[in-house]
């Protein structure tokens, strides 16, 4: 009991211990890049909440949800049909996984050529980047599916939906959520990469307009709301999975601990 | 392995389907927009990969790439081990890896950009702290799945700590060190392409980016072509190496036997 205690102790003053130590360290620090953390906080309430909270923060999150709702959604539909079409696969799989093999962000100069610096441009290349994950992990969960439930599924005469929604998507349920983590990951990348190139709003642009005109506080506070966005994001779809998936958390671990 | 033509040929003949699409799209409706055709995509392909410049590129990014890789695997193994060997280390470094795992590099890029400038050094780091973080927790999770009981018998058998964490802990690490090598190499790609593309950082991103600004579109869509060509030798390389160094372990031995 008392050793818990310790770890516990050990696991939440860690943390604190370093922002302790990095707001004493940098406080008398006249370094230009590394300016003190006091400053840094004082900026970032400056600039996040609210002046630029609505036309920057607000737009960033939009454009993100955005395009990574529209890609999830289109890669599971596009994962079955790939996954259950078997000439759709033969005709498709080469082409998706080069398609996959080129670095996201690296789609984003293709569309500002395509469509210009505006929003859809970040919205579409979020969309595009983080639809493979997502997809490809769906074409493999359903590939996995056992056997033995399709042909329950058959022998029950179940209708095209009835399997769509009762068995195929549980069954991949687990392997599409890993595309989808994967995706939202990329979908953030994307966000701030098509932010930094070129644009004047959003959260990124914001940060790199900082950077290039050495207002070292400001771009701090940035990366600061940057971090801490990447992992609220991901401690939410964490909730979420955990929810969609209790079942499935459930088994696997009754089946570890048999 | 059964060689069967048929899938074979549809999935070319998507590829030229895709490309004759791309084509008349270009030339037919949209020839007064930015797209090019494909035909100038292929030409352009061509001049490139007859200059030296691209291929200095291409060897600064793939140095890059694996120097980044490199020192991150043996750092991160090092460091895990070290954090996972000793239970006090564990706790307290548990809820700062946690907080940082889902933040990627991209946001420390202003920071990284400042300090070090559009150099191939800037680049490195990028890539080290990019890959460095999941390296480092895999191989925890790696050393705390060690079986006790082989721990053990070799402590029995009179074996120093430093011999068995060589012989027992880091063998049996090795698979989670695998996955998560085989998560990191194309990381370490996108990440030096990312640092090119929005740092300036030498190689094939640094050029994408320019292409991009000098309107010469033809050679962008050559460039991320080869990037997704490049993209795809370092998933297939990580996966035979990892095959290769790992022919021992269960999860190998069965694909062996198939």
């Amino acid at each position: 009991m008392n050793r818990k205690a310790l770890h516990w102790i050990l696991g939440a003053g860690t943390p604190v211990l370093l922002l302790a130590l990095w707001w004493i360290a940098s406080e008398q620090s006249t370094s230009a890049f590394f300016p003190p953390l006091r400053v840094i906080l004082e900026r970032f309430q400056a600039l996040w909440l609210f002046e630029h909270f609505q036309s920057d923060v607000l737009l960033s999150l939009r454009n993100l949800l955005l395009g990574y709702g529209v890609a999830s959604v289109a890669g599971i539909a596009l994962g079955f049909v790939i996954a259950l079409v078997p000439v759709a696969r033969q005709i498709l799989e080469p082409l998706i996984h080069f398609l996959r093999g080129i670095p996201p962000v690296a789609l984003v100069p293709i569309f500002i050529s395509l469509i210009g610096f505006g929003i859809e441009m970040r919205v579409a290349s979020i969309a595009l980047a983080s639809l493979f994950p997502t997809m490809i992990a769906t074409v493999d969960g359903i590939r996995s599916v056992d056997p033995g439930l399709k042909d329950v599924a058959r022998v029950y005469r179940f209708t095209t939906t009835e399997k769509t929604f009762r068995v195929y998507l549980p069954a991949a349920g687990p392997q599409i959520f890993s595309g989808l983590q994967v995706g939202l990951q990329v979908a953030f990348i994307v966000m701030i990469a098509s932010e930094m190139l070129g644009s004047s709003q959003g959260i990124g642009a914001m940060t790199i307009l900082a950077q290039q005109s050495f207002m070292t506080a400001d771009m701090w506070a940035g990366i600061l709301l940057l971090g801490v966005i990447g992992f609220a994001a991901n401690l939410i779809f964490d909730l979420i999975r955990r929810r969609v998936l209790a079942w499935y958390i459930g088994s696997r671990k009754l089946a570890r601990a048999a | 392995m059964k060689f069967r033509p048929k899938p074979l040929i549809t999935s070319v003949a998507g590829i030229l389907a895709a490309i004759v699409l791309w084509q008349l799209i270009a030339v037919g409706p949209a020839a007064d927009s930015p797209l090019p055709p494909a035909s100038a995509v292929a030409e352009s392909l061509g001049t490139v990969l007859g200059t030296s410049l691209f291929w200095s590129d291409l060897a600064a990014t793939v140095g890059i790439a694996l120097l980044g890789l490199g020192t991150a695997a043996l750092a991160g193994v090092v460091l895990g081990i070290l954090v996972g060997s000793f239970e006090p280390f564990r706790y307290a470094t548990l809820a700062v890896l946690e907080f940082l795992k889902p933040i990627p590099p991209i946001v420390i890029l202003p920071l990284i950009v400042l300090v070090l400038g559009p150099t191939g050094q800037m680049s490195w780091v990028l890539v080290f702290f990019g890959c460095v973080l999941p390296i480092i927790m895999q191989t925890v999770d790696g050393v705390h799945d060690t079986d006790p009981v082989a721990r053990d018998t070799a402590r029995s058998y009179g074996l120093k700590e430093p011999e068995i964490l060589a012989r027992v802990v880091l063998p049996s690490a090795m698979p989670f060190i695998g996955t998560a090598m085989r998560v990191a190499a194309p990381a370490a790609l996108v990440i030096t392409v990312v640092a090119g593309l929005l740092g300036g950082g030498p190689g094939l991103g640094r050029s994408i980016y320019q292409a991009q600004a000098a309107g010469d579109y033809p050679t962008l869509y050559a460039l991320v072509a080869v990037l997704g060509v490049l993209g795809l030798l370092f998933q297939g390389a990580t996966r035979l190496v990892e095959g290769k160094l790992l022919h021992w372990h269960e999860s190998f031995r069965e694909a062996a036997h198939a």
